[in-house]
């Protein structure tokens, strides 16, 4: 076939080299990005997902009845159910108000049980890993039980009438994740051995979560059919709704993701439009030359069209082997670093990335082409003739509905899509006009510099269209890698900023007024760091401005129908934020009235206002206050969280006890012990587990984000390179001339260094401008982040663009000078 | 083989229409040469890119081999050229990517011969380059380049082959060695020879001369057992 004799010379040539890497670059970062993110979130998914133990759960206040199970056996869904509820435990004389968690045999459906035979293990070979909870007959319990009883392995504990034997130290349950309760702790049984405990009654407070899990399409469809058979009792919870902080994590890495597979398509787009330019300008010859020889309009569009379609096949089959292998690459670091079980990915993003070659050759490089067909045969004889090339109106609308379908397809995001194109286009409009305004006033500072300055003044304005159109292509790229390399460090900041390292990774709750001193010396003692100790009393709101709520308030607001947590404080604590009224010090006090300071979702959520009396019972004592602010919180944070606070004081005399919040590093968590055989009546909230869990994921999310961003980083210098190369020819000759007539390498390379360097500094400012306009709609519209500038880009995007250009554009051309200039010029 | 009737060629520039010539009529037989003389920009390629129906007269007609080229859309014209015309250009026109062999071979492989190979190593070895086959255009001399540009040209078997400045670009030795090649090949194959020189050795070696002058012929000679029919009004 002759095409695809045609195709082999243009490759050995090295005519096609810099198209088909184009491509190939285009197919494989793109299906790289696709393969990898859809396995990452999948895992992602299912790894958060097990902080529920399932995908989904119901959770309910009275047990979950057989027609729902059946329905949900028939649907082949798989499921568990755990049931929840106090009861006192009993070991000898002993007693303790225990979290009781009652499991059946499935559970959990998702995430692993972490056990040992001590307390306070975290890891290392203590720790045993099972997919099950107790068998009848068994409980296990957790650490702090164990000295709060002196119980050991193999004792019998009660829990209510049942006597269990103590088989396990539960080190980590996974979907202990919904915050802490301050109910003791947990012991796990068997929900066949529920019965006998005789410990539910008519009236007990009951938590009965039915736990499911299921392929996303079968589970979909199966839940499209349970909710509307849900009754008031019985509620769907996702990961959306028990874990924000989390949900909030995986939602802006997805975006991130998305956003780097849009900007690796947009820079690969640019690379191949570029490398399509150069080729149908190299060809212009050898088409005129085969219509001389009499080859029609038609037989050569099919022969060139042809040439791209196999060339299109084979990048994209390269493309896709090497995104497979750069995919799993990533996944194998990701993965020996933060051990996550990652799935297969769908046939999808293969498909994408094997339609993305097709499209961008299409769309990209055939507009390029088209025109050349239309050629005079005449050109052959006469150099001077013009080319009335393609519209370049019609080459440009057809690259922006490529970039639209293209984008549109990867991100599936129309406001992403959206943002990023018109940000793009409305900023390459604004950069080709300041670009030229640039070159003038540098012409004028060039006239006043040294040779190499002058040269290379020369040279770039010699050749202008050029140059601005070489500026915007720079210019593009940098702002492109401006923006994702800012974005992924906003975000891996924001991840690292919502849990430092050291942040609290234990509550110690209840503990008495007498107890207080002890504590902080024994933590001050282990130099460990503590929040400050909050006063708190358990109380419930009972009326609002005098009046009692209503029954579908109560069924609505938690805080309505069971006891809170209430504290006083002088001091703002760190993460509130007062959005309306005043902190203490700065508000007028009335003597003996109290006030409190409420947060935002229960003034939203009750219509209260500032100045609105709220009544408390605070056991069986009753308080009035007046609201005087109000606050937000960060619940991310792993601090003691109150939305209700009161002025100073205020609660003095209602026997408070304290909280505080503190970091145990694994190898100091021994001091529980010693903590709870002093004071046993202190209640602590381990959260290390659940904020390890965090961690790793925010850790995977931003390992993969990193090493996407190199991907991405890849694409930018293959268009740098691109645009570099697609000036060569004239510079080559130019420098070969100069070369003849006696210029030094040092010259020639100075002049060469300097002329890149202005284009990459100047496409570096342009750059900056644009990033900046890109990177606040991003903000404002994608990732709803607070606006804000980056000034540390405005001093370093200029260098570093003009550097990279320059060190790109030497190398590119660094054959002028290590060739005789007779070869060189020779060969041009 | 070749007849010109009353060929006008105007083209517009940015000050006007501008006539680049003016009423060109001859004839040429089969077999015989023809040399088109002239300074620069009396309209030497233009006319020989007219004759080769690589670019269409303002008015008037041109014949190949009974063809009219008027009547011939660029489609046509192009099937035409595949058919019956070769090229021999200044700059030779070698695609720098393809080796001396492949561009022997490309113009065979347009018009889909099975030989194509050998047919141009045969030619190539005509012209003296067979141990240059591999050989890409920036590895051979201008003279050789040239030689592989008159491979190319004989190997598709034209019946009519256009010249343009094949020496311009040579000096005085090679360039005689590159007229005594293209007139061999010309005696050899029987092919009308149509060129566009200004050196007058060259032209002279031409059964037929046209002179141009404006745009217009001034001077046209016919040398001996040569039957030219040129008229000028």
């Amino acid at each position: 076939m002759l095409s695809w004799r045609l195709l082999t010379r243009n490759w050995r040539s090295g005519e096609l080299k810099l198209l088909a890497s184009a491509l190939m670059l285009a197919v494989a970062v793109v299906s790289g990005i696709g393969i990898f993110t859809e396995r990452l979130e999948a895992a992602l998914v299912k790894e958060s997902n097990s902080f529920l133990g399932a995908d989904r759960l119901v959770r309910s206040t009275q047990p979950i009845g057989s027609q729902l199970i059946e329905m949900a056996n028939n649907a082949g869904i798989e499921q568990a159910q755990t049931i929840q509820f106090a009861s006192m435990t009993f070991a000898g004389d002993d007693m303790h108000l225990a979290s009781v968690k009652a499991v059946s045999d499935s559970y959990p459906l998702l995430g692993k049980l972490e056990v040992g035979k001590q307390a306070f293990v975290t890891d290392g070979a203590d720790v045993k890993i099972v997919d099950h909870g107790p068998i009848a007959g068994e409980a296990w319990v957790d650490g702090r039980l164990l000295p709060l009883l002196g119980l050991n392995i193999g004792d019998i504990l009660a829990v209510g009438e049942k006597d269990l034997i103590v088989s396990q130290v539960i080190v980590r349950e996974p979907d202990r994740g919904d915050g802490f309760s301050l109910f003791g702790a947990r012991v796990m049984i068997n929900i066949a051995d529920v019965a006998a405990t005789e410990v539910i009654q008519p009236g007990s407070r009951i938590s009965y979560n039915w736990l499911l899990a299921a392929e996303p399409s079968q589970l979909t469809s199966f839940l499209t059919e349970l909710e509307p058979q849900l009754n008031e009792h019985q509620k769907l919870v996702d990961l959306e709704s028990a874990q924000r902080g989390l949900f909030r994590t995986l939602t802006t890495g997805r975006q991130f993701l998305s956003l780097a597979a849009t900007i690796a398509v947009l820079l690969a787009g640019l690379a191949i439009a570029i490398a399509a330019q150069q080729f149908s300008r190299r060809h212009t010859d050898q088409v005129a030359l085969m219509k001389s020889l009499g080859a029609g309009a038609w037989r050569i569009r099919l022969l060139y069209f042809q040439q791209l379609l196999i060339l299109a096949a084979l990048a994209s089959i390269v493309g896709l082997v090497a995104g497979e292998l750069l995919q799993r690459l990533i996944s194998y670091v990701v993965v020996s670093v933060y051990p996550v079980q990652m799935p297969g990915a769908s046939i999808w993003p293969y498909l994408l990335g094997a339609v993305t070659g097709i499209v961008c050759l299409l769309c990209f490089a055939l507009p390029a082409l088209w025109h050349l067909p239309t050629i005079p045969p005449m050109k052959i004889l006469r150099r001077d003739l013009v080319l009335t090339t393609a519209s370049k109106l019609w080459q440009g609308l057809l690259g922006v509905v490529a970039v639209f379908v293209l984008v549109g397809l990867y991100s599936q995001d129309l406001r992403l899509t959206a943002t990023v194109i018109v940000g793009f286009f409305c900023i390459l409009a604004v950069a080709g006009v300041l670009a030229l305004g640039l070159l003038s006033i540098g012409r004028q500072l060039g006239s006043r510099s040294g040779s190499s300055a002058r040269l290379a003044w020369a040279s770039l304005l010699r050749h202008r269209g050029q140059t601005v159109a070489q500026v915007l292509v720079f210019s593009t790229a940098l702002m492109l890698l401006f923006v994702i390399t800012i974005v992924r460090t906003s975000l891996i900041d924001e991840w690292r900023f919502k849990l430092p390292e050291d942040a609290p990774n234990h509550f110690l709750v209840n503990i008495a007024p007498n107890e207080v001193e002890y504590v902080s010396g024994l933590l001050a003692q282990q130099e460990l760091k503590s929040e400050s100790l909050f006063p708190m009393v358990r109380g419930r709101l009972l009326t609002i401005n005098g009046e009692l709520p209503t029954a579908e308030q109560k069924n609505k607001f938690g805080v309505l129908s069971r006891e809170s947590n209430l504290s006083w404080s002088s001091d703002l604590p760190p993460d509130n934020e007062v959005v309306d009224g005043d902190w203490w010090p700065k508000m007028t006090m009335e003597e003996d009235q109290i006030y409190v300071s409420v947060e935002q979702s229960i003034i939203d959520g009750l219509q209260l206002k500032l100045g609105d009396s709220l009544g408390f019972s605070l056991g069986g004592l009753k308080l009035d206050a007046k609201i005087s602010s109000v606050r937000t919180l960060n619940w991310d944070a792993m601090r003691p969280n109150f939305y209700f606070l009161f002025s100073p004081g205020a609660l003095d005399e209602y026997a408070p006890t304290y909280l505080t919040s503190t970091y145990i590093p694994a190898d100091k968590k021994s001091m529980l012990n010693t903590l709870l055989q002093h004071s046993p009546t202190i209640l602590v909230v381990e959260l290390d587990l659940i904020i390890k869990q965090i961690q790793t994921l925010t850790a995977q999310v931003s390992q993969g984000v990193e090493l996407v961003l190199l991907l991405v980083l890849a694409a930018g210098i293959m268009v740098l390179l691109a645009a570099v190369n697609a000036s060569m020819d004239y510079r080559l000759q130019e420098a070969g001339i100069l070369r003849a007539l006696g210029c030094s390498k040092r010259r020639i390379l100075g002049s060469t260094f300097l002329e890149f360097f202005i284009l990459g500094a100047l496409a570096g400012v342009l750059a900056v401008f644009g990033a900046e306009v890109l990177l606040l709609g991003l903000q404002y519209w994608v990732l709803d982040t607070p606006l804000q500038a980056h000034p540390v880009i405005w001093g370093v995007g200029p260098v570093l663009g003009g550097l990279l250009v320059a060190m790109l554009g030497v190398w590119a051309s660094r054959r002028v000078v290590t060739a005789p200039p007779m070869l060189v010029l020779r060969e041009l | 083989m070749l007849q010109v009737n009353h060929i006008y060629k105007a083209v517009t520039t940015a000050e006007g229409p501008l006539q680049v010539l003016s009423n060109i009529s001859f004839s040429l037989s089969k077999g015989s040469s023809l040399a088109i003389v002239g300074a620069s920009g009396s309209g030497k390629s233009t006319l020989l890119g007219i004759l080769a129906g690589l670019d269409t007269a303002t008015a008037g007609d041109v014949q190949l081999d009974g063809e009219s080229l008027m009547n011939l859309d660029e489609e046509g014209r192009a099937a035409l050229r595949a058919k019956m015309v070769g090229f021999v250009f200044q700059s030779f026109q070698l695609l720098p990517g393809l080796s001396a062999l492949e561009n022997v071979m490309l113009p065979l492989e347009l018009h889909g011969r099975d030989n194509a190979k050998e047919a141009a190593e045969k030619f190539l070895k005509r012209v003296g380059l067979d141990h240059r086959l591999r050989h890409y255009p920036k590895q051979l001399s201008g003279g050789e380049q040239q030689r592989v540009a008159i491979a190319r040209a004989f190997a598709s078997e034209p019946s009519i082959l256009f010249a343009d400045e094949p020496t311009g670009n040579l000096d005085a030795t090679t360039g005689a060695k590159i007229i005594d090649l293209l007139f061999e090949l010309n005696q050899e194959q029987g092919t009308t020879l149509v060129l566009v020189t200004h050196e007058s050795r060259l032209a002279n070696r031409c059964q037929q001369r046209l002179e141009l002058e404006g745009g217009e012929v001034v001077v046209s000679a016919e040398a001996e057992k040569v039957d030219l029919a040129a008229e000028t009004e």
